[in-house]
């Protein structure tokens, strides 16, 4: 991760940060229609789907700010839990496409008009976690300098 | 990424979870609050019941559901048949292009009047009003009781179709 250029970490923090702003709009502004794109993945039990709805974009909000412009040790948290969050909608998505239900991944719009998800879902995902780990290591670098973590 | 993770010393690796799990706290009292204090009309009740909503009652029953793109993929095929499940006044008022009319009471006799375009397997849509009625669900199931093998719910209906600037035509005839 030494070896990595600074510039390549700002475009990888960048990049992170803006999906993630951009993407907890939509559903802040509706979450109801969030909670019926929560419900369409058929993993919560229904008591917990409002709840998620109500809190995943705050989340979304802040790890991508902390990622954007927080010091070293929130942003190494941001990070982790950014990819801890990609993963599991990268799994939900996967059943989804496994099932055969046609339903958008409720990703930036919870419009109903939005498009269906397919693998190039799970392909932006994945680009999506290898920045995020990029940003992660990065911090954790700049945040506990004593023992660095070692590149990948 | 395991290897960074693991070479973090232990005090490292509480304080980063503590920064995380400060993350975390903030953001579940932003969005608990920021539901409190949104307009009454626009507010998300704490917990719903989700068992009961119509997609998941089809899940179980095995009826499969699609939503907007698959509903104007099947409404402008010509493989196919849709039927509105709404009463003859709704239907009259507007309804999809091209959807028969079939109210849940005597499915069979109004079946006959489309015998000539139907068969058990012919792809069939139903709908109703929109996500808050099953109609188009117990029309799905009444009928798979007779035969049919190829269904699908539409469940955001009439209602998301309008909604979504989708054409609709109006009086009895499809």
């Amino acid at each position: 991760m030494s070896r990595v250029r600074p510039a390549s970490v700002w475009l990888a923090r960048l990049g992170v940060a803006a999906i993630f702003l951009g993407a907890c709009v939509a559903k802040i502004r509706d979450p109801a229609a969030f909670a019926l794109a929560v419900n369409r993945y058929r993993i919560l039990p229904g008591e917990f789907v409002n709840l998620v709805a109500l809190v995943l974009p705050w989340i979304e909000l802040t790890t991508g700010l902390a990622v954007l412009a927080a010091p070293a040790r929130l942003r190494a948290a941001g990070a982790a839990l950014i990819a801890a969050m990609l993963a599991v909608f990268t799994i939900a998505i996967s059943l989804n496409l496994v099932r055969g239900i046609e339903a958008s991944c409720g990703c930036f719009s919870t419009r109903a008009d939005a498009a269906v998800s397919d693998g190039w879902n799970l392909v932006r995902n994945g680009a999506l976690i290898w920045l995020a780990l990029a940003t992660y290591l990065d911090a954790v670098r700049r945040a506990f300098p004593r023992r660095a973590p070692e590149a990948p | 990424m395991t290897g960074g993770a693991s070479a973090l010393r232990r005090g490292d690796a509480l304080r980063l979870a503590g920064a995380a799990a400060a993350l975390l706290a903030v953001s579940a009292a932003l969005g608990l609050a920021a539901n409190v204090l949104r307009p009454a009309a626009t507010r998300l009740p704490w917990t719903s019941d989700w068992a009961h909503h119509v997609e998941n009652l089809a899940f179980r029953a095995g009826v499969p559901v699609t939503f907007l793109e698959g509903a104007r993929t099947r409404v402008g095929s010509t493989n196919g048949i849709t039927f509105d499940a709404r009463i003859p006044e709704q239907y009259a008022a507007g309804h999809l292009p091209g959807a028969l009319n079939l109210p849940l009471e005597d499915v069979e006799r109004q079946l006959v009047a489309h015998a000539a375009r139907l068969h058990l397997d012919t792809p069939v849509l139903v709908y109703c009003g929109g996500a808050d009625c099953t109609d188009a669900l117990e029309l799905a199931l009444k009928l798979r009781s007779l035969g049919f093998t190829d269904l699908t719910l539409y469940p955001g209906g009439y209602a998301e179709w309008v909604q979504y600037g989708g054409a609709t035509r109006a009086g009895d005839a499809p």
